[in-house]
C-alpha cells in the first residue's frame, strides 16, 4: 500500500466513524466515489456525490455510486433544509472560490457538515515557504505551481477562526500529525498535517 | 490528491453487429382505452428484438424511440440495406447496450406510422384510414401499450428502459407507471415537462401541415396528403435538433451549385438549404402527416408535475435507479430540464445520477458516436445492483 493510499484510508475511517449507519450523505467534490463507496459498504449510507468533471461521474457510476455533475452550491439549493443527514467536504475546501458560501449552504441542506483538509500551517509547509521561499511540494502536493489548479490553502487556525466568526458549532475535531495517523495533541496549527471537523449550525 | 489511479476499467470487447433482423407484430385484440377516454378496438405494435432472453426472462432493455424514430434501432433488414437501424452505433454485441448480455426490445409507438396502429391504419368502423378520427394518444398510452407487449412476450422484468427525447419521456413514464418491473432508467436529452418553446415549435410544424390544402382535414387517404406541409414541418423541426455551432461547422456559408446559378434567385444557394430540403423530402416518404400531428400533441401534453401534482409526487412510486444524461449544446431539452428530473428524483429519495456531455451537435447529440456516452451507459447497465 502506497503512503498516499494509506493516508486516504485514515481520513476515510475517521469520516466513517462519524457517519451514522443508514444515513443520507452528500459528498461535495466526490471524485470517483471512493469515499462514498466505503461509506455505502461500511455504513450502508445512502450517498450522492457532486463533482464538476464528467470523468469523475463516470468513475462513480462504474462503482455503483450515484453522482451529479454540476455546481455544488446550485445542487444544495435544490434541497430543503436538513435534507441530508451529513454533507461531507473532504479535501475540497481549498478548491472553492467561495468556501464560506459553500459551508453555510451545506449547514442549511445538511444537519451536520464534515470538513477535512490538509493543514497548510503544518511546520513542514512553513519551513518550505520560509527556507525555500517556494510553494510547498511534498508527497501530497506533488505539482509545481504552474501545473496546479488555483488553490486556497487553509490552516487549522484559519478554519477555527472562521467557525467562531460565523457562529458555527464544532461538535467534533480530529487533528492528525504529519503521518495523518497519530492524533496530534499539541499545537495542531503547527504540528497537525491533517484536520477533520464536524460542524452544525 | 485525486483518486484517478484507482480506476482501471477493463477494455470493452471489440464491438460487433446484430446483423440481419426482422420486425414482428404484436396484435392486441382487447380494446385499449386511451388516457383521453377514447377507445381503440385493438391495436398492433411493430417491434424488433436483438440478443437472447435469459431463462428468468428479466434481461430485456427496452429502447424507446423519439418523435420520428421507429422500432428498427439496430441491424439491417436486408444485405442490400444502405443504412442500419437508427441506434446501430449504440446497440449490438460489445456495444454500449451489449446484446451478448441483454435482450433488446424496441417497438414503434402507438399512433406511429411504421407498422404500429396509428392514423394511417384502417379504422375497422369505416374501413378507411383513421385520420383524425384516431384517438388522442399520450406518452403514457405509448408506454401502457408497450407493457402489454412485454406481458405477451412473458417478460418478468426489464433490466432497463433507455431513450432520448420523446424516448426519454417514455423512460420516465415506465419508471412511474410500472415500478418494480423496470430496474434501471436511462432518459437522455429529455424533459419532464414540454416547455413553451418546444410546444411552439411543434405548433409551427402542425400549422405547416394543416394549412397545406392537401391535408383535407386529415382525410387524405394513402399516398397523398400534405407533402409540402410535412416537409416544411420536418425542415423546421430538424433545425431544433442541431446547434448553431454544429450547423456552422458542417455547412458554414458554403454555396451549392453556384456555377450554374445566378446569385439573386430563391433557388437553393447554400448547402444548408439543400440539406434541409433533403431532410424534408426523405421524411415525407416515410412519415404520415397525421401521425406527426398526433405525436407532437402527445409531446405537448407531457407534463409530469401537472399530471401528478408535483415532480416529486410523480416520482414517488419509482423504484428503479436512474441515470440521466444531457448535452451542453441541446437547446430543445437543455441540461437544466434534465437536471430538474434528477433533482426531483433525489428529493423524492430515489437513486439517480446526472451527467452532462459537452458534445456540440445539439439535441441530436445523443445519437452521436461518443466513447464517453458509451462508457457511461455500459457502466451503468453493468454496475453493482442498488443496495
Amino acid at each position: 500500500m502506497s503512503k498516499l493510499v494509506a493516508k486516504r484510508t485514515v481520513d476515510m475511517q475517521i469520516i466513517g466513524d462519524w457517519v451514522e449507519p443508514g444515513s443520507r450523505v452528500l459528498d461535495l467534490g466526490c471524485g470517483r466515489g471512493v469515499l462514498l463507496d466505503y461509506l455505502q459498504q461500511t455504513k450502508q449510507a445512502h450517498g450522492i456525490g457532486v463533482d464538476l468533471d464528467f470523468q469523475k461521474i463516470l468513475g462513480c457510476v462504474r462503482r455503483g455510486i450515484t453522482a451529479y455533475q454540476g455546481d455544488m452550491e446550485a445542487f444544495m439549493r435544490a434541497f430543503p433544509a436538513g435534507f441530508f443527514d451529513r454533507v461531507i467536504c473532504s479535501r475540497t475546501v481549498q478548491e472553492l472560490t467561495d468556501p464560506a458560501a459553500v459551508i453555510v449552504e451545506a449547514l442549511r441542506a445538511g444537519r451536520a457538515v464534515t470538513v477535512g483538509f490538509v493543514n497548510h500551517g503544518y511546520w513542514k509547509n512553513r519551513v518550505d515557504a520560509f527556507f525555500r521561499g517556494r510553494k510547498p511540494r511534498n508527497p501530497v502536493y506533488t505539482t509545481e505551481w504552474f501545473e496546479s489548479r488555483p488553490a486556497n490553502p487553509v490552516t487549522v487556525s484559519d478554519f477555527e477562526r472562521f467557525c467562531a466568526a460565523k457562529g458555527i458549532t464544532v461538535t467534533r475535531r480530529a487533528v492528525l500529525r504529519g503521518d495523518w495517523h497519530t492524533p496530534c495533541r499539541f499545537r495542531p496549527n503547527l504540528f497537525a498535517g491533517y484536520a477533520l471537523y464536524d460542524l452544525t449550525r | 490528491m485525486n483518486d484517478a489511479e484507482e480506476d482501471s476499467p477493463s477494455a470493452p470487447p471489440e464491438p460487433g453487429e446484430v446483423g440481419l433482423v426482422e420486425p414482428h407484430d404484436f396484435v392486441c385484440t382487447q380494446p385499449f382505452t386511451c388516457e383521453s377516454g377514447q377507445v381503440l378496438p385493438g391495436f398492433t405494435l411493430r417491434y424488433e428484438t436483438y440478443g437472447r432472453l435469459n431463462a428468468a426472462r428479466d434481461n430485456t432493455v427496452i429502447v424507446c424511440h423519439a418523435l420520428s424514430g421507429d422500432h428498427h434501432c439496430a441491424g439491417i433488414h436486408a444485405l442490400t440495406d444502405a443504412k442500419s437501424g437508427w441506434w446501430n452505433n449504440f446497440i449490438g454485441p460489445g456495444k454500449a447496450v451489449d446484446t451478448t448480455h441483454f435482450h433488446v426490445l424496441c417497438a414503434n409507438v402507438l399512433g406511429g406510422c411504421q407498422g404500429s396502429t396509428g392514423t394511417s391504419s384502417t379504422n375497422p368502423a369505416t374501413c378507411r384510414p383513421f385520420g383524425v378520427a384516431f384517438p388522442f394518444v399520450t406518452v403514457r398510452d405509448m408506454v401502457r401499450a408497450q407493457k402489454l407487449l412485454c406481458d405477451q412476450l412473458g417478460l418478468t422484468a426489464l433490466a432497463a428502459a433507455i431513450g432520448g427525447s420523446m424516448g426519454g419521456m417514455q423512460v420516465l413514464q415506465w419508471g412511474i407507471e410500472y415500478p418494480g418491473f423496470v430496474r434501471r432508467l436511462i432518459p437522455l436529452a429529455t424533459t419532464a415537462r414540454e416547455s413553451a418553446q418546444a410546444i411552439a415549435f411543434n405548433e409551427v410544424g402542425r400549422q405547416a401541415i394543416m394549412q397545406d390544402p392537401d391535408w383535407h382535414h386529415g382525410d387524405y387517404g394513402r399516398g397523398g396528403g400534405p407533402r409540402v406541409g410535412l416537409a416544411i414541418a420536418r425542415m423546421m423541426a430538424h433545425i431544433t435538433y442541431l446547434s448553431d455551432q454544429s450547423m456552422d461547422a458542417k455547412f458554414g456559408r458554403r454555396r451549392k451549385g453556384v456555377a450554374d446559378n445566378p446569385a439573386y434567385t430563391f433557388d437553393v444557394q447554400f448547402e444548408v438549404e439543400s440539406y434541409l430540403r433533403h431532410q424534408g423530402e426523405s421524411f415525407i416518404n416515410r412519415f404520415d402527416a397525421n401521425s406527426y400531428l398526433y405525436i407532437t400533441r402527445a409531446l405537448d401534453h407531457f407534463d409530469l408535475a401537472a399530471a401528478y401534482g408535483s415532480l416529486e409526487q410523480a416520482f414517488a412510486p419509482v423504484t428503479a435507479e436512474t441515470l440521466s444524461v444531457a448535452f451542453a449544446s441541446d437547446w430543445l431539452f437543455p441540461p437544466d430540464q434534465n437536471r430538474a428530473i434528477v433533482l426531483a428524483l433525489l428529493r423524492a429519495g430515489k437513486r439517480a445520477s446526472y451527467a452532462e456531455l459537452a458534445l456540440n451537435l445539439g439535441h441530436d447529440s445523443f445519437l452521436l458516436e461518443s466513447e464517453d456516452l458509451y462508457g457511461l451507459v455500459r457502466s451503468f447497465l453493468g454496475s453493482p445492483a442498488s443496495p
